[in-house]
């Protein structure tokens, strides 16, 4: 089936999910809609607890989504069945935030490298020479020695392990991948090598990621559109240049303002430090989510809150932030 | 400007090691460190470059038996720590030394209310204060970090990550400590409550002007709240000197250029990032020269000989052969 | 399998399972465990070749309470019975039994804890609750019950005593799998789409198994006193069958003056305990990558 570069690979269609908790619903994503062209990479940004993992889980169907569709090339993957999602996930997948957990500890390098082969059959199909080639392509690929073939997961450092979860992902060609924080845990040098790697990856393969995280510096370097979240709920949706140069939404502002960097000039900016602290989105009352914390809310912000578009391919649900 | 202010806090030559079953890990190897009254200096570093153990080192809360300091003195207000005794360290703890841990999470205990884990310490540094008083004392410790009085009662599973590490921070506090040694405070927690205990920090510490070290990776962090750096690299501090000088002087050590190009920029519009090769040397096995040489863009063959002396300009200090040889040549 | 391979290769190329056996037969316990063990067993199975059945209940007043000596080389008992003898063929029940009910409650054990701890919620519940009325009734009193009910007899016993232990297994491997059933390589293997069958045998069991597998080979020693108290009520295998539990019982009143009949069943139970104690412990550590003998 020839690519289309023009059709959405991915898209989200008022997408929701809520768990039952003791205290009462929590509505951890809610009513998320956007769509991802081929090769492109969507920042997901926004502080712990704002939904952006179970976003990317409920994309890949690791949990059953509340309400709403995700389509992969067109098709709502929601209620496909087992088999059919054998080919979907050959498509779409995931790499993980903490490089420590995310390896089996038992198995060697090439055992979990070829595991998702094993798993969904493609192995029965190969001849052992041509899945030690494969194997050994995709290590090359991914900047894996090959003397790891035999090593295990705590022989390796953070970045290595990661690479080995990238080498998983990789090896069965997948045209989108999740990538939940996938740099957090690693140090600033080894960080900048797998933000790299993955931008490899990305023009040879004409990947899509999804990259979800809370850093707002790596989320500006890899992505071409961002999505700002907060308490579950979309705030603003943006290319990655417009979003840093004109934030529309009063929590993007702030965000954006939070961040220390190494430009000293920024020492004495004014600072905008929003009070209170992030709350769980049980049973939310209507409107923005954002309202307790804002400096500009008014009643009106109790009302329903939508993405508005403020200016083409700008998305955002307020513009008070922008003055 | 600084030289005229006391010296709290001077490391020289200070060599810690860990005796393991099977090996020797070099964590610390001869780091000099100068801390002034007042001053906030930050420590940046890498994972496993041995910032932990440093401040674990001036504390002497090195695991017994395995961690080991082998040379070089510590010395805080003219008094050696490296062979003080327990029971002086005891004393100084909490009193004129505190830390704050990275986790807030686990460094509350969770079966008792915050307001008793700060009054316990309070107990501890103020025997003396009658029990009124030492109530007002809690309350005004709550009042200081930013959380209602009237929450003293509620457990720590109740508080959020940033409210937690506010709680850390009164209790470091009370003793209105010389020296506050924050190891990664901001790193467990999201940047808008970063910024709050940023600003919380930087608010408490023109209040009690404490010295404060400040260990993290994060070099936006150091920009944003330290006077002075020290980076430091397989245990050694590679460079020291202003946020002016290491930030936007030109005369830097490889590795902290190096990290500065790791990070993405929010102004520039997106070029490569350009990672250092490779990683650190492994602390059981450490080269013979340079322990950046290997990953160095400007590697010499002297740098895989011996290690550098340390070149010095203003309060700048550098420890590179590239310095070295500059000033050879310029002599 | 891998004993033919002597030619040496880089350890890089093992499989995984060699590189078990290679962990595993490079720890000395663990070694030991199996030499002690094949002894042991060896000299049970080939006891017909060093004393003749009949022995072990051949009575011979005469010598009564013989120390040991050419002739009895483990001595006699009160009632003159070759000790060698009966601990020989004691051991066959003793050991075998015992394995068995270890076997079986294991087995059973980690389908009911798995499927409990994997699938969780009402699942979990049901099989939960089972398990603790199998807990909340004293194993002995239990099996005592069960024998009643079935008739005496061997497997009636070996029965008996692993329905006693099964709730122990189901609840140390349910609790097991609770922690790792969240960690993210469990996520990971998902996102392949690996069906709950790979997962369990794959991940969680290799990883879950080292803790269970030694509070195993730990219990086999309180299993076998438990078959010889059984013994001693006149449920299960009852004197003048042999058995190592059962010999100590029979020859407590002895023991003070004559402390061989105690120490030597002792020391072949005790010796058996700790062989698949150091085999439990090898094997433990043969599974986890991670150590490096």
């Amino acid at each position: 089936m020839p690519e289309d570069k023009n059709k959405p690979i991915i898209e989200a269609i008022n997408l929701c999910k809520y768990f039952k908790t003791p205290k009462g619903q929590l509505h951890a994503v809610e009513d998320v809609s956007f769509s991802l062209m081929p090769g492109k990479t969507l920042g997901v940004v926004g502080e712990s607890g704002c939904g952006k993992s179970t976003l990317g889980r409920t994309i890949l169907r690791l949990q059953p989504a509340t309400s709403g569709e995700v389509r992969y090339e067109g098709e709502n993957i929601l209620n496909y069945n087992r088999k059919q999602m054998n080919r979907i996930h050959q498509n779409m997948q995931m790499i993980f935030q903490d490089p420590y957990s995310s390896l089996d500890p038992r198995m060697s390098i090439r055992a979990l490298i070829t595991e998702p082969l094993e798993v969904l059959g493609t192995k029965k199909n190969m001849s052992a020479a041509e899945e030690k080639e494969k194997v050994s392509e995709i290590m090359d690929m991914c900047g894996l020695p090959k003397y790891y073939n035999n090593l295990y997961p705590h022989e390796l450092d953070g970045g290595m392990r990661q690479r080995v979860g990238l080498a998983r992902a990789m090896i069965l060609d997948p045209k989108f991948i999740v990538c939940d924080e996938p740099v957090s845990a690693l140090d600033v040098s080894i960080q900048a090598q797998i933000l790299n790697l993955l931008l490899d990856l990305q023009d040879r393969n004409g990947l899509s990621y999804m990259f979800i995280t809370h850093d707002l510096a790596v989320v500006k370097y890899i992505s071409d559109e961002i999505m700002v979240m907060y308490m579950g709920q979309v705030v603003e949706l943006a290319e990655s240049d417009e979003l840093f140069a004109h934030p529309m939404h009063p929590y993007t502002r702030a965000l954006l303002n939070s961040i220390p960097t190494i430009d000293l000039s920024r020492r004495n900016r004014e600072r905008i430090t929003i009070r209170g602290e992030v709350s769980s989105p049980i049973n939310p009352a209507p409107g923005c989510r954002f309202a307790p914390r804002c400096p500009y809310a008014t009643e009106a912000c109790r009302q329903n809150q939508c993405l508005k578009q403020v200016s083409p391919g700008h998305f955002a649900a307020c513009t008070e932030g922008f003055k | 400007m600084e030289n005229d202010k006391k010296v709290v806090l001077e490391i020289k030559d200070l060599h810690v090691q860990y005796n393991t079953d099977d090996a020797t890990v070099r964590a610390v190897n001869g780091l000099n460190l100068t801390l002034h009254e007042g001053e906030k200096l930050g420590l940046v570093g890498e994972t496993g470059a041995g910032k932990t153990t440093l401040a674990l080192s001036i504390l002497k809360l090195l695991p017994e038996k395995v961690g080991e300091i082998t040379k070089g003195s510590i010395t805080y207000k003219g008094e050696d720590l490296v062979t003080a005794s327990e029971g002086h360290m005891l004393k100084l703890r909490g009193h004129s030394i505190s830390m704050i841990f990275q986790d807030p999470m686990t460094s509350l205990n969770p079966t008792m209310s915050v307001g008793d884990q700060v009054l316990e310490v309070i107990n501890l540094h103020f025997p003396e204060l009658s029990s009124a008083e030492k109530t007002k004392k809690v309350d005004e410790m709550f009042n200081m970090v930013g959380i209602p009085a009237s929450r003293k009662g509620e457990f720590p599973h109740q508080f959020s990550g940033g409210m937690k590490q506010r709680i850390v921070i009164a209790m470091a506090l009370i003793a209105e400590p010389e020296l506050l040694l924050a190891d990664e405070p901001t790193t467990a927690l999201d940047v808008t409550i970063q910024a709050q205990i940023l600003e919380l920090m930087r608010k408490l510490k023109e209040e009690f002007n404490s010295a404060v070290v400040l260990i993290t990776h994060d070099l936006g962090v150091v920009a944003e709240f330290c006077d002075t750096v020290s980076v430091i690299y397989s245990g050694m501090v590679v460079e020291h000197g202003t946020v002016e000088q290491i930030f936007e002087g030109d005369g830097n050590h490889p590795y902290t250029k190096g990290l500065i190009h790791c990070i993405p920029s929010l102004t520039d519009t997106s070029k490569r990032l350009k990672p250092i090769p490779g990683r650190m040397p492994d602390p059981r096995n450490l080269p013979q020269g340079c322990c950046f040489a290997d990953r160095c863009p400007n590697c010499m063959e002297v740098c895989k000989q011996r290690l550098p002396e340390p070149y010095e300009k203003d309060g700048h200090m550098i420890l590179c052969h590239l310095y070295d040889e500059k000033e050879a040549k310029n002599a | 399998m891998a004993r033919k391979k002597k030619t040496k290769k880089p350890l890089s190329e093992y499989s995984a399972g060699e590189l078990i056996l290679f962990r595993f037969r490079k720890n000395k316990l663990a070694m030991i465990g199996v030499g002690m063990f094949i002894f042991v067993t060896l000299m049970i199975l080939i006891a017909p070749l060093i004393r003749p059945y009949s022995m072990v209940v051949k009575q011979d007043i005469v010598h009564r309470l013989n120390k040991p000596s050419a002739e009895h080389i483990f001595g006699t008992d009160e009632l003159g019975r070759d000790l060698l003898a009966r601990i020989l063929y004691g051991g066959r029940i003793s050991l075998f039994c015992s394995l068995a009910i270890i076997g079986i409650a294991f087995v059973t054990g980690a389908i009911i804890g798995g499927t409990a701890g994997f699938f969780g919620g009402k699942v979990d519940t049901i099989l939960m609750r089972v398990v603790d009325m199998l807990m909340s009734v004293p194993s002995a009193l239990l099996a005592m019950a069960i024998i009643t009910a079935l008739g005496n007899g061997v497997w009636k016993l070996v029965l008996a005593l692993s329905i006693g232990q099964i709730a122990r297994f189901a609840r140390m491997v349910r609790s097991s799998v609770l922690t790792l059933r969240n960690r993210e390589y469990i996520e990971a293997a998902k996102c392949f789409g690996s069906s709950s069958w790979r997962i369990i045998m794959k991940h969680i069991l290799p990883n879950g198994i080292g803790p269970i597998i030694v509070s195993a080979t730990l219990t086999l020693g309180s299993v076998i006193l438990s078959i010889s108290s059984m013994g001693y009520l006149g449920l299960g295998v009852a004197s003048p069958t042999p058995e190592w539990g059962t010999i100590i019982s029979e020859n407590k009143v002895n023991i003070q003056y004559y402390p061989y009949l105690g120490i030597i069943p002792g020391i072949c139970i005790m010796l058996t305990v700790m062989s698949v104690n150091f085999i439990g412990d090898g094997l433990r550590d043969a599974f986890d990558p991670k150590s490096k003998k």
